[in-house]
């Protein structure tokens, strides 16, 4: 158990640029997977009422009618 | 010499008891709780087998304090007392009650509960805290910056000005054609052949902002220019002055007919502004 602890100090915490260099990744990785998990969230919550849901519909129907 | 030598440092039995055990006063024979021998090492904690039993004697002393009565023998003597037991019980919540060592009798506690059980694992935990915050702090500030960056950037409308296209087959050769473009006009004029040659041949030394015509036009035939006087801004007017190019009637500036100044107060040839050819849809892209 403390060689996976010694292992995750010497890569990650031991030197400050290796540090601050996993600040920066990990806050890109955090925004892109909060982005993404959130949105995906919003859509499950208004499933069923958003435009991209219920494009289907309409274009089908207006498709004879319009061209 | 030897009988005078010999002490007597406890008292003798006074009586016997009814059980037929002999009174000792004052003296405690009880071993003190937590010494009582088992717990560092020894095999099994039962009672020390030398140790008399509880019945036969009476003890003075009260629960864990030990005490043991030396007493000088000569006539006139005070008790001492000496404490040898720690006045804290096993029962004690800094008593290490599993542990190797009992609490010492000079007071310090037993931290062993409290230490660490694995160091590497408080050290990662610490250092993850700080990144974690870390992380955050920098999302939140890359999302202030790039937020405050697209509040600056030009909106969709904006962009949609931005640039203009004009149909070259709407304009005929020897004609003039003012279209506004970012607010400003400008001017297009599809030249003849006569008025090319007409602006090639001005002898470009003796200009007030020298400019050669190919360096105006990316197609001869094709004057494309801001229509904004260089003098204070005014609008010249098409296919009039001394030059046969355009002429500002604000404060009398002359352009020839590449746009040049040639007379009056205005100090630099009309601007040429950015713009490109669609030859698959025959058009003039401005901007």
């Amino acid at each position: 158990m403390s060689r996976v602890h010694d292992l995750i100090y010497n890569t990650f915490f031991k030197r400050n640029s290796a540090f601050v260099a996993t600040c920066f990744v990990g806050a890109f990785a955090f925004q892109i997977s909060f982005d993404l998990g959130t949105t995906a969230w919003w859509d499950y919550h208004n499933r069923g009422k958003q435009w991209k849901d219920l494009r289907a519909k309409y274009i089908q129907a207006g498709d004879s009618a319009e061209e | 010499m030897a009988a005078s030598i010999a002490r007597v440092n406890l008292l003798p039995t006074s009586r016997t008891l009814a059980s037929g055990v002999p009174l000792a006063p004052r003296i405690n024979n009880a071993i003190p709780t937590g010494l009582a021998g088992g717990d560092h090492g020894h095999h099994g904690s039962a009672a020390r087998s030398d140790v008399p039993a509880a019945w036969t004697f009476k003890s003075t002393a009260r629960g864990h304090v030990g005490r043991t009565n030396a007493l000088p023998t000569s006539s006139s003597y005070q008790q001492r007392f000496l404490s040898t037991t720690p006045t804290r019980s096993a029962s004690h919540p800094m008593a290490a009650t599993t542990g190797t060592h009992r609490t010492s009798a000079t007071g310090v506690p037993d931290f062993t509960p409290y230490k660490a059980k694995n160091a590497g694992l408080n050290r990662t935990v610490s250092y993850f805290m700080v990144g974690g915050l870390g992380v955050l702090g920098a999302s939140g500030i890359k999302s202030t910056v790039s937020d405050i960056l697209s509040n600056m950037a030009a909106s969709a409308d904006v962009l949609a000005l931005a640039k203009i296209e004009v149909e070259m087959g709407a304009i005929p050769e020897g004609k003039n054609l003012i279209v506004k473009w970012r607010g400003k006009p400008v001017f297009i004029r599809h030249r003849t052949s006569d008025e090319i040659d007409e602006a090639n041949a001005v002898d470009v030394k003796s200009l007030r902002d020298p400019e050669n015509d190919a360096d105006r036009t990316q197609r001869p035939e094709w004057l494309v220019m801001l229509g904004v006087c260089t003098h204070l801004g005014c609008v010249p007017i098409g296919e009039a002055g001394d030059y046969g190019g355009w002429f500002c009637p604000c404060h009398g500036s002359h352009y020839d007919i590449s746009g040049r100044i040639r007379r009056g107060p205005a100090p630099l040839n009309l601007e040429i502004p950015e713009y490109t050819f669609n030859d698959d849809e025959e058009k003039i892209v401005v901007g």
